[in-house]
């Protein structure tokens, strides 16, 4: 792109020696739309500059000339290369335009892409990248590249093994058939704010990742849908990686330890982390040597439910054990105290 | 007070028993002047001295019984007790009912578990305030898990110890031979309860150790196997896995959390209430700490191992001489 950028001048300088000046900045369409308007690329390859009118009356930004974002153009034809449109210019905080703004462009700077833009890379993407830049759609609209169906792809362009494995997975293949619940990229990762999974912040740092995962697997509407128990969070919660995940310890398991990440496939699936073929393997990443002893018996344990098996009739033991001897030792000292108490007002002492 | 009231009855006596005397020497120096016949009065006059000296003795006795009751009487309405404890500890005599070897395994008994119960439970109430209060206050998971090692260690330390004390030492032998339950202790909690209820006024009679002691002593042993079980199963997950299959770990868990909660309900319910809370205790037996039973408390609470004592010692004594 960088290097797109820089051969560009070259090719509006050719554009300045054939066109008129003009003392207003109009008539773009003079040049850009020809449709075999394109400039040639260091790489050789030609990219066209080419800007469909009709695409832009599609767009959110139906109505917008186009130096109410190529500001920097005050003369066509333009002697220099337009710098990249800078969004916020419009979307910030009280724009008179009636531009919408959220807290997207702080979210963004504290944000991995805005990290590495800021460091150099002028690969980081901007919000051109996601967004499109003539032909910017509402996410509600299924073109939009930020629809549902499109984020994958989206973020692929740039993530392409992860995209790979995402398509895998369980989530990525309900996800191609349609299904809108199912978690893409931005449900996970955040939209705007994507961070890094050591940042504290991040929904997907360790101790974080259970939460996120929450969202849609301990809402019964969501996931019960699809006969997938909405208790799993909870009951890893209980567990001991959920309790030490919690209180401080960052070694233990996660949810994405053992389903694993882009590539969580379900628990029939004999390419899944967590089949019980697999398990062994899985569970040997933190606790050398592991066998399939790890695989018998359940993992997701909710004691008081008879599903837990054998734990279930451990726990209802103890429950009843407990009840009956505390009752019963209450019961012993009630009647004391009210002996105690008669003997008292009789007067005898004993 | 008892003391000064006897006096005047016995002082009351005396001036009774002279007037009688003094009408008596009268009336026989009126009647019988003969000198012939005083031989004769002599006898007669000796033989009543001695019917009326056994009638005063009878009547005194009666009046400082009678003066005895009432003393008790009003100390009981009084409530005076520094002088009731006073009494004790005058007539009393100690008896050592828990040694030092004892009490010092109960004390490390204790200190275990108070460790384990707060570095543990807050696991399992981790859904609570109080839960991550803990965690925060033992600066987070890493730290309590080690100080509930240390705990373990402890618990573990002191269940060795007293299996050989149990086994190795007369005192411990001898001690845990009288904590085997024996038909005896369901006679016992039954009389118990029926005097609870008023339809007998007679507590049942202990022996050293009641049906209270040998349910609390039990319940300890069955916590300690519970928890040292599980405990370690779950301290070595990995060396245990290598043999058994993960649901004996998920038992384990379910065992040790259910179990630690069972125990501290224990605990603080019946334990302190025996210890600390019932009105005889309050504020606290110091039995654990001293070591040692006054003579009213081993008549009152094991009246059969108190009897059993005086026997030896009287066989004792009977053999020495």
């Amino acid at each position: 792109m960088k290097f797109a950028r820089i051969s560009f001048a070259a090719i509006s300088i050719s554009i300045l020696l054939y066109s008129a000046a003009a003392a207003q900045v109009s008539g773009c369409d003079i040049c850009h739309a020809k449709p075999d308007f394109k400039r040639v690329l260091k790489s050789g390859r030609a990219q066209s500059l080419h800007v469909d009118q009709t695409m832009i009356d599609a767009s959110v930004h139906v109505g917008k000339q186009c130096i109410d974002c190529h500001v920097d153009i005050a003369e066509i034809p333009h002697t220099t290369q337009p710098q990249p449109v800078n969004c916020a210019q419009c979307h910030y905080e009280g724009n008179t335009v009636g531009a919408p703004q959220r807290d997207i462009k702080q979210e963004y700077d504290g944000s991995v892409h805005s990290q590495a833009l800021m460091g150099g890379n002028t690969e980081a993407p901007t919000c051109q990248e996601c967004h499109g830049s003539h032909q910017i759609l509402s996410h509600k609209d299924p073109g939009s590249r930020t629809a549902r169906m499109n984020i994958p792809r989206t973020c692929g362009k740039c993530h392409l093994e992860v995209f790979s494995q995402y398509q895998t997975s369980i989530h990525g293949i309900v996800l191609e058939k349609g299904n809108e619940d199912t978690p893409t990229c931005a449900d996970c990762h955040n939209e705007h704010g994507v961070r890094s999974h050591e940042d504290p912040q991040s929904p997907i740092y360790a101790a974080n990742v259970a939460q996120t995962c929450s969202h849609c697997h301990a809402a019964e509407g969501i996931v019960g849908k699809y006969g997938i128990s909405s208790g799993q969070v909870d009951t890893y919660d209980d567990s001991f990686h959920g309790v030490a995940m919690r209180f401080g310890m960052r070694t233990v398991a996660n949810c994405a330890s053992c389903h694993g990440i882009h590539d969580i496939r379900a628990d029939d699936d004999p390419a899944s982390s967590v089949h019980v073929d697999n398990i062994p393997e899985t569970c040997g990443k933190c606790h050398p040597g592991a066998n399939a002893n790890y695989a018998i018996g359940k993992i997701h344990i909710e004691a008081q439910n008879p599903d837990a098996g054998i734990v279930y009739y451990v726990a209802s033991f103890f429950k009843w054990l407990t009840i009956s001897t505390v009752c019963g030792l209450i019961l012993h000292i009630v009647l004391d105290l009210s002996r105690q108490i008669r003997n008292r007002r009789r007067g005898t002492n004993h | 007070m008892k003391e000064g009231t006897e006096k005047t009855g016995d002082a009351d006596a005396q001036a009774v028993r002279q007037q009688l005397e003094k009408l008596l020497l009268d009336w026989v120096d009126i009647s019988l002047s003969e000198t012939r016949r005083k031989d004769l009065v002599e006898a007669a006059l000796r033989e009543r001295r001695e019917a009326i000296s056994i009638d005063l003795e009878a009547l005194i006795h009666r009046i400082r019984a009678e003066v005895e009751t009432e003393v008790r009487h009003r100390e009981d309405q009084l409530q005076e007790t520094p002088e009731k404890t006073e009494e004790k500890e005058t007539t009393g005599r100690d008896f050592v009912r828990f040694s030092l070897n004892m009490r010092i395994q109960h004390i490390l008994l204790l200190s275990s578990c108070i460790v384990l119960i707060l570095t543990g439970l807050p696991i399992k109430f981790h859904d609570t305030a109080w839960g991550v209060f803990m965690f925060d206050l033992m600066g987070g998971i890493q730290n309590s898990a080690l100080l509930h090692r240390i705990g373990a260690v402890g618990l573990i330390a002191v269940g060795l110890y007293h299996a050989l004390y149990t086994i190795a030492f007369a005192e411990g032998r001898k001690n845990f031979f009288k904590l085997i339950p024996d038909p005896k202790d369901a006679r016992d909690l039954l009389q118990m309860l029926r005097y609870f209820v008023g339809s007998t006024d007679e507590k049942p009679k202990f022996d050293r150790f009641s049906y209270v002691e040998k349910f609390d002593y039990w319940a300890v042993y069955w916590g300690i196997i519970i928890m040292v079980g599980s405990g370690l199963f779950l301290w070595f997950t990995e060396l245990v896995l290598r043999v058994f299959p993960k649901y004996v770990l998920d038992i384990a868990k379910e065992a040790h959390s259910d179990e630690a909660l069972l125990a501290t309900l224990a605990i603080i319910i019946w334990h302190f209430y025996n210890v600390h809370f019932n009105p005889h205790k309050f504020p606290m037996n110091k039995v654990w700490l001293t070591g040692k039973l006054s003579e009213e408390e081993m008549i009152e609470e094991h009246p059969l191992e108190y009897e059993e004592i005086l026997r030896e010692d009287e066989r004792q004594r009977r053999e020495s001489r």
